[in-house]
């Protein structure tokens, strides 16, 4: 299987949020009590009940006043920090479809990707303390053929699921500047822009920490011992990763 | 492929490179034990919200709807949903759904279960209370118009043709000339 990615186009994007709607209906993830904060950006952020959120951004420049809506995840990196970081090999790159997905079972909820990722994306249940908790790019229906949950319900084609080379393909046929097809070994989430990605609040220049790789060797090495001494000095270091 | 000193050498490095990456070069677990809707029944039924009529598969196992999504196969919507479309889901599954009819008096702040013959009754009394009370038989020119201005009502985007029918037939035998449909609000 060639490596596959989604293409968000702002552009086409309408605001309607059925991917949020879509996500949390295939992940069963529960609702969560938000506050009206001023602006249609609900929920405020991401968090373990919400794999994927649309950013409203108002943008004003010389031409009037623009509304964009940027669909907002893991960015499933090429080289993912995430999965440098992690001591128990929790976070997995998929070997076929590029994507980065991760396993329950296996993580000790130390926190260290939340450190190493340069796009802020891992997330954590029980109220932010217990386990990895992320988008996973549907991976369960990747693998039996399906398109993901975000994709397939895309009313617009904002978002759109494929193999990767050939989405970019596309969206330069279309003039439109991408952002995330080198970043970080290309991202598997590349966008269709027409301005500049700061104005869609898109990190520029991501990069990883040098002291990632260190980390990981480091908590690595720990993990084989796995003793409860150990296992608490672990999530000391993955704290200490963060600072 | 003849392995020499040298290509084994890069073999191993690289192979040492990656495994320090941290990149798991074992056969990758599955994320979930298969996929949530594998053998369940599938059954396509229309989106009630909106006169768009977005196609929907239903997945269902065991009596019970476990998933729901756009029907690829529809030329309307051709496998996606709008946000309320997408979440039909809990329209089947959802503790805070109301499944009993439910009553306010005048003045009250709480809701009380009813029964559906309280219910039905009650608005057949008001109903006949409100046009017994407004029924117009002749307008100012002194023609007959037998008609009710003081009841409205509002249908829905979810009812079809033969539903349509048959509460205008009601309204009408009514009196009532208001008569609206949600999608043309």
């Amino acid at each position: 299987m060639a490596r596959k990615g989604l293409l968000i186009t702002p552009d086409l994007c309408i605001g309607c949020r059925a991917c949020q709607v879509a996500c949390k209906e295939w992940n069963q993830l529960p609702a969560s009590k938000t506050k009206n904060n001023g602006t249609h950006e609900n929920p405020p952020d991401l968090d373990a009940n919400n794999f994927n959120r649309l950013k409203f951004i108002e943008y004003a420049d010389q031409k009037g006043i623009k509304w964009l809506f940027v669909s907002h995840r893991c960015m499933h990196c090429g080289e993912p920090a995430c999965v440098q970081i992690c001591p128990v090999g929790a976070l997995i790159k998929d070997k076929d479809t590029g994507i980065v997905y991760y396993d329950k079972n296996k993580c000790i909820a130390c926190h260290a990707c939340k450190s190493a990722c340069p796009f802020d994306i891992p997330r954590y249940d029980q109220g932010g303390k217990g386990k990895i908790a992320k988008c996973h790019l549907c991976i369960d229906r990747v693998r039996a053929g399906l398109i993901p949950a975000c994709a397939k319900t895309c009313p617009t084609g904002a978002i759109k699921y494929g193999d990767r080379d050939a989405l970019i393909k596309e969206a330069k046929a279309k003039k439109y500047k991408l952002y995330g097809e080198t970043e970080l070994g290309g991202l598997g989430v590349v966008f269709a822009l027409t301005e500049s990605p700061k104005v869609y609040k898109l990190a520029e220049n991501p990069r990883i920490s040098e002291s990632v790789a260190f980390w990981g060797s480091v908590l690595r090495t720990l993990v084989g011992r796995g003793d409860s001494a150990t296992s608490s000095f672990i999530k000391y270091l993955a704290k200490k990763s963060n600072e | 492929m003849e392995l020499t000193r040298r290509s084994f050498l890069k073999v191993s490095t690289g192979a040492f490179l990656l495994s320090s990456l941290g990149l798991n070069l074992e056969p990758a677990k599955a994320y979930a034990t298969g996929l949530r809707t594998k053998g369940a029944k599938e059954i396509t039924t229309i989106c009630p919200y909106c006169s768009v009529g977005c196609s929907i598969i239903v997945s269902v196992r065991d009596g019970k709807v476990i998933n729901t999504e756009g029907d690829p196969d529809s030329p309307i919507n051709e496998g996606a949903l709008c946000p309320k479309g997408a979440s039909i889901y809990q329209m089947a599954n959802n503790p805070y759904r109301v499944t009993e009819p439910m009553y306010r008096a005048p003045g009250e702040n709480q809701w009380k279960k009813i029964t559906w013959e309280e219910a039905l009754n009650k608005i057949a009394r008001l109903v006949k209370k409100t046009r017994d009370k407004y029924f117009i038989t002749k307008n100012e020119k002194g023609q007959i118009v037998n008609r009710v201005d003081a009841i409205a009502h509002v249908g829905s985007a979810a009812l079809d043709v033969e539903e349509c029918y048959i509460l205008q037939k009601l309204m009408r035998s009514w009196g009532l000339v208001y008569i609206e449909h949600q999608a043309r609000i």
